[in-house]
C-alpha cells in the first residue's frame, strides 16, 4: 500500500540550471515572457492539469501536475521542451534534472528561497518565482497544487530572508565596500573620489551610487580616460594635480590607479584628515600592486581597505550565508513534505465533496423522472425523503473508510480507488476546467 | 499590587529584554528595534508605577537608601536607552543598556532599604531635584554606553575584524550622534537638577559653598565636562576617539559622584537621622542635613 499522497505522485519538474547546463544550452531553452501563455498552453495540451514554467537567466524549469500517477509526465515535458525549441532531446537530455514529488516540492522551495542561486541569498530570484507564478495563474494553469506550493514557497522564501537573515551579510566584493563605507557613515549624498580607472572601480561605483552617494569625482593620469569614466559612470572629471585638494573634499576614496608606486602616503591622508576636522575618510585601494601606502591606515579618522579586505569581508558573507542555507535545507525539506500531506488531505475532502455531489445528481435524476411521469406531491415528498435516507446509509461506510484512511496516510489510494469505481474522475476535470477559467 | 512586585516585574522585562539585545547578535528573528522598545516600554511603566506608588504610600520617599537609588538610576537608565533608541534607533546599544539595568535594578531588591534622613522638607522641589539628576545621569550613562561602541567599532574597523560584531555595530557617524543628542539632554536636565539643588541648599542655614561638598564639586565637574564635549563636538574641535575619551571620563565621574553621595550597602544612619531631627526644626535646616551634603543629601 503506498503512503504517498495523491501529490507527491502527481506533481514533476523538469528543468535545468547553471549547476547542470553552459549558458549556450540554457539561452536556447529560455522562454520569452511573450512565448510563456503559449508554453503554459502547449504542457497543458499534453494532459497536464497544471503547470508553471520558471525561466531566468540561471534556470528553465517546468513545473507541472500530471492527473495521475504518471511515469512518463517527464518524458513528455522533455517532448514539449524539444518541439517548442526545436531543439532535439539529447542536446539537452542529459543536462536536466527531473524531481517529482516531495524532492519537487523541496526544489521549488529552494530555488524560491535562493539556495540554489549563484549567490545565495540574491533577491531576485523570487520576483521572477512571482512573476512566473503570476503568468501562470492568469494563464489559467496553475491550480490548487501548484497554488498552495508557491505561495507557501513565498511565504518561506520572506521567512528565511526576515529570521534566517540570509541577505544580511555581502556576498560580494562591490557590496563589501559599500558595507566597509557604512559602517563610518550614512553614505546617502556623500562624495566619492575615484583614483583610476579600472573595470572593478566601476562595479564598486554603481553599487555606491545605488546605496545613494551623490558626487563622484574621476581622477587618472590619463585624462581623456577620466572623462571617459566619469561620463560612463554619471561624474565629473577633475585633475590628478589637485588630488590632495580632493582628498580632503571626498568621504570615500576609491583608489584603482595601477600606479607602479604609492599615490597617496600618509602625509597626503594626514593633511586631509586635518582640513576634515574629524569627519571620518575611507580609503578603499583595490590596486594591485597597491597604490596606498598601508601607513595611511595608521592615520587617526582615515580608514584603510584593500582587495583583500573587501574578499574577506565578502567571503565571511558568503560563509554565513552558506551556514543560513544549511540551516534551513532540512527545514524547507520538512516543509515540503508537509505542504504535499496537506494537500493529499485536502484531496481526500474533494474526493468525498465529488462523491456526494455525485450521488446528489443521481437522486435528482430519479426525483425529475418521477415527477414527469405525474407522482403526485405528497408521494414526491416521501420519495425524495427516502432516496436521501438511502444516499446516506449508502455512502456512510465508504466515506467513513475514506476519511480513515487519510488519517492512515492511505488517502491519495482510496481516494483513487472510489474516483475510479464511481467514475468521479470525469467531474473531476471538469471541476478543474472551470477552476482555471 | 505591591511597588516590590511591579518592580520585579519591571526587572523581568528588562532582562527579556537584555535577553533579545544580545541573542539579536545571532538571531534574525530579535534584531528589531520594536521588540526592544516594547520589553524597554514595558519595564519602564511598570517601574515609574511602582515608584509612584512608592511615592504615594510612604512618607519618606527621598529616594536615599542604597535600594533606592539603584531603582531610580535603573528606572533613569531605561528611560535613556529609549530616547536613544528613539532618537537614533541604535538595537546594539541595548546588549550593554539593557543588562546594566537589569543588574542595578536586580541590586536596588538586594541592597539596604534603610536610607539616611535627607534633611531637607519633602516638597516638588526636592522631587524635581533628584528626578532631574537622575534623568540626567541617565542620559550621561548612555551617552558613555555610545562611546564605548564607537571605540569597539573604531578598533574593529583599523584592525579589520569583520565578524558578527563589527556587522551589527551601527555606523560610527550614528554613534557619535548618539553620543551627542544624549550629552546635550542630560546637560539641559542636569542643569535643571543643580538649579534646584543650588535653590535648596541657598535655604540652608548656614550656607555652605558647592566646592566644600565633593559629591556636589563632582557633579558640577561633571556637568562642565559634558558641557565642553557637547560644545567641543558641535564646533567640531573636539570629534571621534577623544569626544568618546572624554565621554568615559565623566562617566568615572558619574561613578564618583555616586560613591561620594552614599556609599552603597552601608547601613542606615538611624542615629544621625534621630539626631538630626531633634536638632533641626522643619523650617531652619542645618548644614550638617543639607541636600547637597555629602551624608545627609538626597543621594543624586
Amino acid at each position: 500500500m503506498s503512503t504517498m499522497p495523491e501529490a507527491v505522485d502527481a506533481l514533476c519538474l523538469t528543468g535545468l540550471s547553471h549547476y547542470t547546463a553552459p549558458v549556450a544550452l540554457r539561452e536556447r531553452l529560455a522562454f520569452r515572457a511573450e512565448a510563456l501563455p503559449r508554453a503554459l498552453g502547449a504542457i497543458r495540451a499534453r494532459g497536464f492539469l497544471e503547470a508553471v514554467i520558471l525561466s531566468t537567466c540561471n534556470r528553465v524549469e517546468v513545473i507541472a501536475v500530471a492527473r495521475q500517477s504518471d511515469p512518463d509526465a517527464p518524458a513528455r515535458i522533455r517532448a514539449f521542451l524539444s518541439e517548442f525549441h526545436s531543439l532535439p532531446e539529447k542536446e539537452f537530455g542529459a543536462s536536466l534534472y527531473e524531481p517529482r514529488g516531495v524532492a519537487a516540492a523541496q526544489h521549488v522551495f529552494e530555488v524560491t528561497a535562493s539556495l540554489d542561486s549563484q549567490v545565495l541569498g540574491e533577491t531576485e530570484i523570487l520576483a521572477q518565482a512571482k512573476e512566473a507564478y503570476r503568468v501562470a495563474a492568469e494563464t489559467g494553469t496553475c491550480g490548487r497544487v501548484l497554488r498552495r506550493l508557491f505561495e507557501r514557497s513565498f511565504f518561506l522564501s520572506k521567512e528565511l530572508r526576515a529570521e534566517g537573515g540570509i541577505g544580511r551579510a555581502q556576498a560580494s566584493v562591490s557590496s563589501a565596500a559599500v558595507a566597509l563605507a557604512s559602517k563610518l557613515f550614512d553614505i546617502q549624498g556623500r562624495t566619492v573620489l575615484v583614483l583610476g580607472t579600472g573595470e572593478m572601480a566601476s562595479g564598486i561605483v554603481r553599487a555606491l551610487r545605488v546605496g545613494g552617494v551623490a558626487e563622484v569625482y574621476v581622477a587618472s593620469r590619463t585624462e581623456a580616460r577620466a572623462a571617459e569614466f566619469a561620463q560612463r559612470e554619471g561624474g565629473r572629471p577633475c585633475p590628478i594635480s589637485k588630488l590632495a585638494e580632493y582628498l580632503a573634499l571626498a568621504d570615500i576614496a576609491l583608489v584603482s590607479a595601477a600606479a607602479p608606486n604609492y599615490v597617496v602616503g600618509p602625509t597626503q591622508a594626514k593633511a586631509a584628515a586635518t582640513q576634515r576636522r574629524g569627519r571620518a575618510l575611507c580609503i578603499i585601494d583595490i590596486s594591485v600592486p597597491r597604490n596606498v601606502d598601508p601607513a595611511v591606515g595608521e592615520v587617526e579618522d582615515v580608514f584603510l581597505y584593500d582587495i583583500d579586505d573587501l574578499e574577506n569581508v565578502a567571503k565571511e558573507g558568503r560563509r554565513e550565508r552558506e551556514q543560513v542555507a544549511a540551516r534551513w535545507r532540512p527545514r524547507l525539506a520538512e516543509e515540503a513534505r508537509e505542504c504535499l500531506r496537506e494537500l493529499e488531505d485536502c484531496g481526500v475532502q474533494y474526493t468525498a465533496q465529488k462523491l456526494l455531489e455525485h450521488f446528489g445528481a443521481i437522486r435528482q435524476d430519479v426525483l425529475q423522472q418521477a415527477r414527469a411521469g405525474g407522482m403526485d406531491q405528497e408521494a414526491f415528498d416521501s420519495l425524495a425523503r427516502a432516496l436521501e435516507r438511502l444516499q446516506g446509509r449508502i455512502l456512510h461506510h465508504p466515506l467513513q473508510t475514506l476519511k480513515q484512511a487519510g488519517r492512515e496516510g492511505d488517502g491519495a489510494e482510496a481516494a483513487a480507488w472510489i474516483s475510479r469505481l464511481f467514475r468521479l474522475e470525469l467531474q473531476a476535470q471538469q471541476g478543474s476546467t472551470d477552476e482555471h477559467g | 499590587m505591591t511597588p516590590e512586585v511591579l518592580s520585579y516585574a519591571a526587572l523581568a522585562c528588562f532582562v527579556l529584554g537584555a535577553v533579545a539585545a544580545i541573542a539579536g547578535f545571532r538571531v534574525e528573528a530579535f534584531r528589531s528595534n520594536a521588540l526592544q522598545f516594547v520589553l524597554a516600554g514595558a519595564g519602564l511603566a511598570l517601574k515609574t508605577v511602582s515608584i509612584g506608588i512608592f511615592c504615594a504610600t510612604s512618607s519618606t520617599h527621598f529616594f536615599n537608601s542604597p535600594a533606592d537609588i539603584c531603582g531610580l538610576l535603573a528606572w533613569a537608565l531605561s528611560f535613556s536607552y529609549l530616547v536613544a533608541l528613539a532618537v537614533c534607533a541604535v538595537r546594539s546599544l541595548g546588549a550593554l543598556v539593557l543588562p546594566l539595568v537589569s543588574v542595578t535594578l536586580f541590586l536596588s531588591h538586594v541592597f539596604s532599604k534603610e536610607g539616611v534622613y535627607p534633611g531637607v522638607a519633602a516638597g516638588p522641589l526636592l522631587a524635581l531635584h533628584i528626578l532631574a539628576a537622575f534623568l540626567g545621569y541617565g542620559l550621561f550613562l548612555t551617552a558613555c554606553g555610545a562611546s564605548v561602541l564607537y571605540l569597539e567599532q573604531t578598533k574593529l574597523l583599523k584592525r579589520k575584524v569583520f565578524g558578527v560584531l563589527f556587522r551589527d555595530l551601527p555606523s560610527l557617524e550614528r554613534l557619535e550622534r548618539l553620543e551627542l543628542v544624549c550629552a546635550w539632554m542630560g546637560l539641559g536636565i542636569f542643569a535643571l537638577a543643580l538649579a534646584a539643588g543650588g535653590v535648596m541648599a541657598h535655604h540652608l542655614n548656614p550656607p555652605r559653598p558647592f566646592w566644600s561638598d565633593p559629591k556636589t564639586l563632582a557633579a558640577v565637574v561633571t556637568f562642565m565636562v559634558f558641557g565642553a564635549l557637547a560644545l567641543g563636538r558641535t564646533a567640531r574641535w573636539l570629534h571621534g576617539r577623544a569626544a568618546a575619551l572624554v565621554v568615559l571620563g565623566g562617566a568615572a565621574l558619574v561613578l564618583l559622584t555616586f560613591v561620594l553621595s552614599h556609599p552603597l550597602g552601608r547601613p542606615a544612619a538611624r542615629s544621625e537621622k534621630q539626631e538630626v531631627r531633634s536638632e533641626a526644626p522643619p523650617s531652619r535646616l542645618s548644614a550638617r542635613s543639607s541636600i547637597l551634603s555629602p551624608r545627609g543629601g538626597a543621594n543624586v
